[in-house]
């Protein structure tokens, strides 16, 4: 069987990203490229999970180089519905960025970014190998750093330092880190690193535990976890909005799929000898209450700080710090209970995907609302229900979705949020959650209120119609926040498929891919 | 005695690195991510053994030096140039836009 398939999407996107700098003199051509670009992704895509589903793993050895001495591309059921995700809005908000950002900043660099961007995330999807992740880490963030730095005023010139200051002190622990992890193991394929942490006596994997650590922390640095959440909200108000709906709703997912894919598949075959002082044995459970600290806090500081924001953006940028420990929170529960893990890890995914389909909808209206308004700031804003009730309509779709109402998107992710706390009997995790739960209706309703509710203000009123490309694109992503909560079973077979690879059985059968032979 | 000579290089080298790092002058603090990162490469190549022989056939008797460490140098010292030009520019345009570079003054006119 041939795998050649695997590393589809991210050729086209590397392709189309340099065809976009090569026709840059054109214009037009560039903007059809980037387009049939999207699309090329788009459809890549769905024939890797046609393939992969319903519980394949396609291992594509690059060079034909065979693992672990090569670098291998992975397509498992984890790594399909991260690149779905992807997919699914990067397509929306490339047509959205097409009338969104000048002609000018579009000619220039824009298309040729956002499609390193799709390049470095569906790398670090793919790959089997621990190097090669910091390396497609570091084409994500080269491309991030131009879309964060792209207005290039006072503000985002100061958000991008801020932000590529920060990451650079990541990259260097994430390099020492795999640094140390190959001095110790000897390897860096990670399903070659589960075989031999299988193997390991306790004291010969104990260095691993550190080392592990040090990557979880870049991990929830990439992630925008509290206490590393700094860069978060000044990065997204500086970002065009499609670029910040690209940061929030996909680069951010990189680094909780960092957390499962190392943290559970590779660092989890960890014999059970190896002793986390204090916490128990096996390394996963060391992971546990850094995870749930680390989660915790990113729920209570991003919704308690969402609360009183001045603009729209600023709400959506906390918020999402808030969102990503509702992501990180039941895997803080599986990485404690052994028996929870696939449950906990398809959680997880499930809400990613609500947060990935929902803060893209919200950052692309008030995108829609500052283009036409001016203006997203909620002292001037109000009465857009009546001024523009479509874009009023999916702003409240997208909210309610991140409070959690059937039958939308984010009714099943806070729903699997909610079981696998209450299945691992966690009271403590299952109060927070509740908490940011309501931190979050609180956050949202202000939204709303203030923006779409009561009398138009002197702003709502003199502002031109939203643009139509603009509003369409909103109300495909909220149709499609509602078509995933209402066609729900599907999606969940496919995240519990997903988090099968976290478990002893799914693991064997990912080494068994990438090099032929169990664990 | 050479690894404890570089263990200890390696703990001044993050130390300083971390201390320009929490500098308030952007350009220290530039400064101060290069030292890291250097550091981080040293760590990388004294990770596959400095005491053997260039691992070519026939080159010499005893332990070979490990090569991949070299070569994931190679591609973090790459990168790193790459990120730290981007760095440079970013700092020089903090100073056009906010004409200072101490941090103080920068955090004073944004949020």
């Amino acid at each position: 069987m041939t795998t050649n398939l695997v590393v589809a999407p991210l050729l086209v996107a590397l392709v189309t990203a340099i065809a976009c700098l090569l026709v840059r003199t054109l214009p037009r051509l560039q903007r059809a490229c980037s387009l049939l670009g999207g699309l090329g992704y788009a459809a890549a895509v769905a024939l890797l999970v046609a393939r992969v589903w319903p519980a394949h793993t396609l291992a594509y050895q690059v060079g034909d180089w065979p693992a672990p001495y090569g670098i291998t591309l992975v397509a498992d059921p984890l790594s399909a519905f991260m690149l779905a995700l992807a997919a699914l809005v990067a397509l929306p908000t490339l047509v959205y960025s097409l009338s969104y950002v000048s002609g000018e900043g579009q000619r220039v660099s824009y298309h040729t970014l956002f499609h390193f961007l799709l390049v470095g995330t569906t790398g670090a999807f793919l790959t089997g190998d621990v190097f090669n992740l910091f390396v497609w880490f570091e084409v994500t963030l080269m491309a991030s750093y131009g879309l964060v730095a792209f207005y290039s005023g006072r503000e985002s010139t100061f958000a991008a330092t801020r932000y590529v200051v920060l990451n650079l002190v990541g990259s260097s622990v994430m390099l020492l880190a795999v640094g140390g992890l190959y001095g110790v193991t000897g390897t860096l394929n990670m399903a070659d690193i589960a075989r031999w942490l299988a193997d390991a006596s306790a004291s010969e994997a104990a260095p691993v535990l550190g080392l592990s650590l040090l990557l979880l922390v870049v991990f929830a640095l990439k992630a925008g976890l509290v206490p590393l959440q700094w860069w978060v909200p000044s990065a997204y108000a500086a970002a065009p909005a499609p670029a910040s709906a690209m940061l929030a709703g996909v680069a951010k997912k990189v680094g909780v799929y960092a957390i499962v894919r190392l943290g559970f598949v590779v660092f989890g075959a960890a014999a059970p000898g190896v002793v986390a002082p204090g916490v128990g044995t096996g390394l996963l459970a060391a992971y546990g209450p850094v995870l749930f600290v680390l989660a915790g806090a990113s729920v209570l500081v991003g919704g308690i700080a969402a609360i009183d924001r001045p603009t729209i953006e600023e709400t959506l940028a906390y918020s999402s710090i808030g969102q990503v420990g509702f992501i990180v929170l039941p895997l803080a529960v599986a990485a404690a209970v052994p028996d929870l893990r696939a449950v906990g890890v398809a959680a997880a995914l499930v809400y990613a995907l609500n947060h990935a389909l929902a803060k893209p909808l919200l950052f692309l209206a008030a995108g829609a609302v500052r283009d036409a308004a001016g203006t997203t700031d909620l002292d001037a804003l109000g009465g857009l229900a009546g001024r523009t009730p479509v874009l009023a309509g999916a702003l409240l779709v997208g909210g309610l979705s991140l409070v959690g109402i059937p039958p939308l998107a984010g009714f099943f992710g806070k729903l699997l949020v909610f079981r696998t706390a209450a299945l691992g009997a966690q009271t403590v995790t299952l109060a927070l959650a509740v908490l940011g739960a309501l931190l979050t209706v609180a956050y949202v309703s202000r939204l709303w209120i203030r923006a779409c509710w009561g009398e138009p203000t002197p702003a709502v009123d003199a502002m031109a119609d939203p643009g139509r490309v603009h509003v369409a694109v909103v109300v495909v992503l909220a149709v499609l926040v509602v078509a995933v909560g209402v066609g729900f079973d599907p999606v969940y077979r496919f995240a519990t498929a997903a988090g099968h690879v976290a478990t002893d059985a799914g693991r064997d059968a990912y080494v068994r891919a990438v090099l032929g032979g169990g664990l | 005695m050479t690894e404890t000579v570089l263990a200890l290089v390696l703990g001044v080298l993050f130390a300083a690195g971390t201390f320009l790092v929490l500098r308030r002058d952007l350009v220290r603090v530039v400064f101060g991510v290069l030292v890291l990162s250097q550091a981080t490469n040293v760590y990388l190549v004294t990770v596959g053994g400095i005491s053997g022989v260039a691992p070519i056939v026939g080159h010499g008797d005893g332990a070979v030096t490990d090569p991949l460490v070299q070569a994931l140098v190679l591609t973090a010292v790459v990168i790193g140039f790459a990120t730290t030009a981007l760095l440079l520019v970013l700092v020089y345009r903090t100073y056009q836009e906010h004409g200072t570079i101490d941090l103080e003054d920068v955090e004073g006119v944004v949020r």
